[in-house]
């Protein structure tokens, strides 16, 4: 009987414990996960033909063209949270983390999703993380990313096209457009090129280091390779559009759709 | 009645064959103009010479010679007088010696001052030129100030193009270290990935200038690099 109770005693003492212990973890892990999260988000009315500038520091940027003449930004903020100032100037919505967040030291990533209408011109830039457009159809889309990650750039059908990173691949799909000018720039990774099989444009390729150019069913009597290989000088049909891709380290390839 | 109308009548009036009114315009005529006079008195000296003297007298040894002259005579007086000498125009380019020799040195400082800005233009290529420029699209004239010494070739271009680059990496990287004490550690190590990467590339491209200096490819993507690199530090210098 006095085994029992001093077992029941020690029972209880050890159930407390891991219940407490139990309580404390969990309090402190939603805790820390709660002040680690902030999540911003803003509507801006649109016109057809707003203007999105942004200028992230670190982490992913998403960018989605939809049917809606607003802009609809939503932000994941890491710990420490960035300041978020957006700005609407006369039909260009600007955000500069780099600028409102000048001297903080460390600032958290920000992982932005952004829609804009269809017809909306994107400029967007970050020093690290991945960029990401979709379903757009207008004058201009750009997108730098200062060290490493990853652009990817679907549906598109702009007439001016830039695409710009160090450490990371680039992939495009989408239209080229009659007197376009495309750009693809990479130090390391792999450019790849998706394009309708009957496009028609003037490029330049240049893959110094692999000499890795594919042109897939793109390739033609026209093309001129230059350099042993490192870059291919050429056109594919009579457009008047021009491409230019340059890839420092890595692979360029084209491929039809 | 004018000289003119006189003269045509005269004729008809020596021979009386005119109307009253006429004759008397006529003598009227006569009586105030020496000059109708004169060939009125001619015409009536000749006439009584005819009347008086027999025609074998009055025909000169060589008439046809004498109606020769005669009739050059009356042409020359018929032909219009000759018009009177007048200055063309655009005759301006008649100068003085002395307006000569300044239209000269005129065009002489003009066509230096284009050769000299010419010059300078080759000296100091925009960017864009020279990454447009090698020694196989030099110009002939390129070609020639080059071995004038009086413009840079490609490779004298690049060097310079590569000096300037490398100073301003210095400044950005002395302004990256003074801040990148406050980077978190994934920034730091991202940065560094890429700026191995980029020098990688900058080391393989000048071992391939140092080996086959023509090569304007490689010349190009250094240049190119080199840029990367500046905007690499640049992006991160305000981090």
């Amino acid at each position: 009987m006095i085994f029992r109770l001093k077992s029941l005693f020690w029972l209880s003492w050890a159930a407390k414990t891991t219940i407490l212990l139990s309580v404390v973890f969990f309090l402190a892990l939603f805790a820390g996960d709660a002040s680690a999260q902030k999540r911003f988000s803003k509507n801006y009315p649109a016109g057809q033909n707003v203007r999105l500038q942004l200028m992230n520091r670190t982490g992913t940027v998403t960018v989605i063209g939809w049917n809606r003449a607003e802009i609809n930004i939503t932000a994941d903020l890491e710990a420490p949270a960035a300041i978020i100032v957006p700005q609407n100037l006369s039909g260009t919505i600007v955000i500069n983390l780099v600028r409102d967040n000048q001297g903080r030291g460390e600032v958290g990533s920000v992982n932005f999703t952004i829609r804009v209408p269809f017809s909306s011109m994107v400029d967007i830039e970050t020093k690290i993380g991945n960029l990401s457009v979709t379903n757009i159809r207008s004058g201009l889309v750009r997108a730098r990313i200062s060290s490493e990650g990853d652009i990817t750039l679907t549906n598109i059908e702009s007439t001016a096209v830039s695409a710009e990173n160090g450490i990371g691949d680039i992939f495009f799909d989408g239209e080229i457009q009659e007197g376009g000018n495309y750009r693809f720039s990479s130090m390391s990774g792999s450019i790849n090129i998706r394009i309708p099989f009957n496009s028609s444009f003037r490029v330049v390729a240049t893959a110094p280091s692999t000499r890795n150019i594919s042109f897939g069913s793109c390739a033609n009597a026209n093309m001129s390779y230059l350099g042993d290989g490192r870059r291919v000088i050429g056109r594919c049909g009579e457009g008047s559009a021009t491409m230019t891709a340059t890839n420092q380290r890595g692979v360029i390839k084209f491929l039809a759709r | 009645m004018n000289c003119d109308e006189c003269k045509n009548l005269i004729g008809v009036f020596m021979d009386n064959e005119l109307g009253e009114n006429q004759a008397s315009d006529v003598r009227m005529h006569l009586a105030f103009c020496p000059e109708c006079a004169h060939v009125c008195e001619d015409l009536t000296s000749i006439l009584d010479v005819c009347k008086t003297e027999s025609p074998a007298e009055i025909v000169p040894p060589n008439s046809q010679a004498l109606w020769c002259r005669i009739n050059n005579i009356i042409e020359s007086e018929g032909k219009p007088a000759p018009a009177p000498v007048v200055e063309p125009r655009g005759r301006f380019w008649r100068l003085s010696f002395m307006q000569l020799t300044a239209v000269v040195l005129f065009i002489a400082v003009v066509s230096s001052g284009v050769t000299f800005v010419a010059i300078r233009k080759y000296i100091q290529p925009v960017a864009d030129d020279f990454m447009a420029r090698s020694a196989a699209t030099q110009t002939t004239f390129e070609k020639v100030l080059s071995k004038l010494g009086l413009a840079e070739t490609p490779m004298q271009a690049r060097e310079r193009q590569t000096k300037e680059r490398v100073a301003m990496i210095d400044y950005w990287n002395s302004r990256v270290q003074a801040r990148r004490v406050q980077w978190d550690r994934a920034t730091r190590e991202a940065f560094d990935r890429n700026l191995r990467v980029i020098d990688e590339s900058v080391n393989d491209y000048t071992m391939i200038l140092q080996q086959d200096p023509e090569d304007d490819l490689s010349g190009e993507m250094l240049d190119s690099v080199l840029n990367d690199k500046v905007n690499l530090l640049r992006d991160f210098s305000d981090l």
